[in-house]
């Protein structure tokens, strides 16, 4: 039998909350253009102010998904990259979004998907706030051994606590 | 970019693909370098194939979902919203693939004064391999009815059928 990793700490960790957390620095025009960019998505929204202006947006918007990739390294923050070299190091973090650490002893870390709920697109200048909760922690023993499922629920906001999205992400540690 | 009407789409109608590609290393680093990730698996070919036993470095599972966000986005247009949306990542990619984000009604309904239209998606390689399905739901403007809110707030589509 495949080890047991849901130990009664980890299910402890299930309903956890952390947040609201802001942002280090608000929407940037130039990281809007390098994401429409490197995503390939030319729409007008994410770049000509004059056209946005005049739509329901009302000034350029950053694309659905932004909101759980504005949360920067602030600069007094330690570098990721300073752990290069250390054994286990894979350039990912386990920390999830500053809830508690998921301790299992698996290596290796997955994207397992993900769900959305649109309900505004943030717009440059405006301050990005995420709370977050675990929503479930659980294993599967696949024919390459045991894998934790960690599902976690992130509601991103704006200032008014205006709603922008609503994500819930599985990381499968394997 | 022109929007449709609820009045348009019907089940079973195939929605335009969106191609993307073919992929390279510079498109992973590009992307890698907008988010700040640093995940060896999407740059590291020795790391991606040696300690993770992958064949070859991934394409990104978070530059794959904002494709499958564009494929809804730009098929609603300005007019519609795009409400919800899922997938898993059950196939991986890598540099070489040319990649077709396709989507398909599986289910429409009116509420309120709007059109909900249920769609199944995916994102496939060019061996026709699929490798995110998911499912998304997008709210549409009736022919000669108001504007879908924005911001959207489900509360305008009334109870649920």
């Amino acid at each position: 039998m495949p080890e047991n990793h849901i130990t009664e700490e980890i299910k402890a960790l299930i309903g956890t909350r952390n947040g609201p957390v802001l942002a280090f620095h608000p929407v940037e025009a130039s990281e809007v253009r390098r994401f429409h960019q490197a995503i390939m998505d030319p729409a007008r929204r994410y770049w000509d102010e004059e056209w946005a202006k005049s739509s329901r947006y009302g000034g350029v918007v950053a694309p659905p998904a932004f909101p759980p990739l504005a949360f920067r390294r602030a600069p007094d923050e330690a570098d990721p990259l300073d752990r290069m070299g250390e054994p286990g190091f894979d350039g990912n973090t386990r920390n999830f979004r500053g809830l508690p650490p998921v301790k299992v002893s698996l290596p290796r870390l997955m994207n397992g998907g993900y769900e959305y709920e649109f309900f505004r697109y943030a717009r440059v200048g405006e301050r990005i706030y995420r709370s977050s909760t675990y929503r479930d922690i659980y294993q599967r023993n696949g024919r390459s051994g045991p894998m934790v499922f960690v599902v976690v629920s992130d509601m991103y906001t704006t200032d008014g606590n205006v709603p922008l999205v609503n994500m819930t992400t599985t990381t499968i540690l394997r | 970019m022109n929007g449709i009407y609820f009045e348009d789409v019907s089940v079973g109608q195939d929605i335009p693909n969106l191609l993307k590609g073919p992929m390279s290393t510079a498109h992973l680093v590009r992307w890698c370098a907008a988010m700040e990730n640093w995940h060896l698996i999407h740059f590291d070919w020795k790391y991606a194939t040696g300690h993770d036993k992958l064949p070859d470095v991934m394409v990104n599972g978070t530059w794959k979902q904002n494709v499958m966000i564009q494929l809804l986005t730009d098929w609603v247009g300005e007019s519609g919203w795009l409400w919800k949306i899922n997938f898993q990542f059950r196939g991986m990619n890598v540099p070489g693939d040319l990649l077709t984000a396709w989507g398909r009604v599986g289910a429409v309904e009116s509420r309120g004064d709007y059109g909900v239209v249920r769609l199944d998606i995916g994102l496939r390689n060019q061996k026709g391999e699929e490798g995110t399905p998911g499912s998304a739901t997008v709210v549409l403007p009736r022919r000669g009815g108001p504007a879908v809110p924005y911001p959207f707030d489900p509360a305008c589509l009334g109870p649920a059928g």
